[in-house]
């Protein structure tokens, strides 16, 4: 397949994480010191970053990370431009769609992108008052909050409802969807859930929170802070570490054709994002080594494992149950343990993963002669009452 | 069926969310106050929705003039059901475990509620026939639309 002359043409060189609980610090340290620490991985100083990009989860059930301060500023980075890009969960694919622009006119050789939540501090502060999750993320203009639709699992899980009622998915299903994640947790230090084993029993054991929901199939809170730097091919040569090109991107919307129209709620909108990244980068699914799927909860893993096509739609759920996601399976999926196991950063958590991946750094976990990984990311409104939430996907290979 | 049937009146302290009034969605609210489910409808092809939009069939007017708030049957399905077992906030204790559903009208836009009059475990299956409930809330001022099983 011919690649889109775009595929390639970028490429990123230094990664920062700061992962898991900071009560200690405010959001604002964590984001700088991400930021500072993808700068020196890169082998660059603060005066080469020529922009910066904050990555906050806008749009969605609310502002993650609603205070003023801009990371640019606590680092003291000289740049042109810092703003604000996200919509839920889907921040770093759209973060470095719009970065492309500004190095592709020279308005930047390097840019910053960050993306930082103190949502596990949050929420311990919530609990106090008498809440569960992320009060803090409340937003107004939704329909149902005074009705009972408070967090996302109230509407998402009606999706998981809906696939098992229509093509007789199970709990137990889901739940090796869960298991095989926990599984790659296990291998990394850095996930919240290391150590911690888990079976379908525990799964099925676990409470009910929202059923058709078990809490084992609900992602995590979490607080910390995830940067990568993005330059293109060209100054990528002369990074210390192996660059990460990138190879393709695409973007869908579920709004009109999915929802709207025919009220499908066992989709995600993958089938644009697809065609436009694989299209670009002149690759298919089979040149994946591993998958790195947007999961805020277990049944968006199943279908984006439908509708990229490792399966029919429909038979997902008999697809995860055979063990293909996890360690030692046919199509590795979030290899560091994902939103459920690892920590939640967005988008960020399966970028971070990637670059990792391809740089052979990711320890225990590692894929072996991983080349080609894709990261996906969701969110917004789902139906409260927007039907709109976006799917995003990028394809990043290893070197240039 | 009385009118009263479909009431539900419920006074004191409102300790849950807000509602979120605009200047877009206050005829609705005015409608439930009203014991009328108001949709917004295309007077040019007969086209249905919830909440305000354009109408997807053809050109509009400025500011979709084309179209305007009309009363529908209050009658739907369920279309997915979850059960809530906890409560996300504190306002609703009491309430849980709860049904929250989405129920696809007659006339065809989605809208999501509680369902009220049955336990849980009555609410078993999508396809379920519902229709409106209108919870009144004198001392606050609004009314809630819930919905309440029907049939099979």
């Amino acid at each position: 397949m011919a690649k889109h002359p775009s595929s390639g043409k970028y490429a990123i060189i230094g990664l920062g994480v700061i992962a898991g609980p900071q009560p200690d610090r405010h959001q604002r340290m964590v984001a700088a010191e991400a930021a500072r620490l993808a700068i020196v991985d890169a082998g660059l100083t603060p005066a080469d970053i020529g922009g910066a990009i904050d990555l906050r989860r806008t749009g969605g059930g609310g502002d993650r990370a609603n205070y003023t301060d801009a990371y640019s500023r606590v680092l003291g980075l000289k740049n042109n431009f810092y703003f604000v890009v996200g919509r839920g969960g889907a921040l770093a694919g759209l973060g470095i769609a719009t970065a492309i622009s500004f190095l592709d006119r020279g308005i930047a050789d390097y840019v910053c992108l960050m993306g930082a939540v103190a949502d596990w501090t949050h929420s311990q502060e919530s609990k106090k008052q008498g809440h569960r999750g992320m009060s803090h993320a409340d937003k107004e203009g939704y329909w149902g909050k005074a009705l009972g639709d408070l967090r996302a699992v109230s509407h998402h899980s009606w999706m998981a409802a809906r696939h098992m009622a229509v093509y007789g998915t199970t709990s137990e299903q889901l739940g090796a969807i869960s298991v095989q994640q926990r599984e790659w947790a296990c291998k990394n230090p850095e996930a919240k859930m290391y150590g911690r084993p888990m079976t379908i029993e525990d799964h099925q054991n676990s409470p009910l929170v929202v059923e058709p929901y078990h809490l084992f199939d609900i992602c995590q809170v979490s607080d910390g802070g995830i940067a990568f730097i993005l330059t293109t091919a060209e100054r990528a040569k002369d990074a210390p570490k192996t660059p990460v090109a990138v190879l393709g991107q695409g973007f869908g919307e579920v709004s009109a054709e999915l929802w709207w129209e025919n009220k499908h709620f066992t989709h995600m909108a993958v089938a644009p994002a697809k065609e436009q990244a694989f299209g670009q980068a002149g690759l298919g699914i089979s040149d994946i080594d591993c998958a790195q799927l947007y999961d805020c909860f277990t049944s968006e893993v199943m279908f984006q494992l439908e509708d990229y096509g490792w399966c029919e739609k429909g038979e997902g759920g008999a697809f995860v149950a055979e063990g293909p996601i996890g360690p030692g399976g046919s199509i590795p999926v979030n290899t560091g343990g994902g939103l459920l196991s690892c920590y939640h950063l967005g988008d960020l958590t399966g970028m971070a993963e990637s670059i990792r991946q391809l740089r052979g750094e990711a320890g225990d976990h590692q894929i072996e002669d991983c080349e080609v990984v894709m990261t996906t990311g969701h969110g917004g409104e789902l139906l409260s009452p927007g039907m709109c939430s976006i799917h995003t996907c990028t394809l990043l290979g290893r070197g240039l | 069926m009385s009118d009263n049937d479909n009431v539900i009146t419920v006074t004191g302290e409102w300790r849950k969310p807000p509602i979120n009034v605009d200047i877009d969605n206050r005829p609705f609210y005015d409608g439930l106050k009203a014991h009328k489910l108001l949709l917004w409808h295309c007077n040019q092809c007969g086209a249905w929705y919830w909440p305000k939009s354009y109408c997807q069939n053809h050109e509009n007017e400025p500011f979709a003039a084309n179209m305007e708030w009309t009363e529908a049957s209050g009658k739907g399905k369920v279309f997915a059901f979850n059960r809530h077992h906890w409560a996300f906030h504190p306002g609703f204790k009491d309430d849980v475990p709860y049904v929250y559903a989405l129920i696809e009208l007659d006339e065809g836009p989605l809208i999501s509620t509680t369902l009220v009059g049955e336990t849980p475990d009555d609410v078993h299956d999508i396809g379920q026939e519902v229709e409106i409930v209108y919870e009144d809330h004198p001392d606050q001022g609004f009314t809630l639309p819930r919905f309440r099983m029907t049939g099979n």
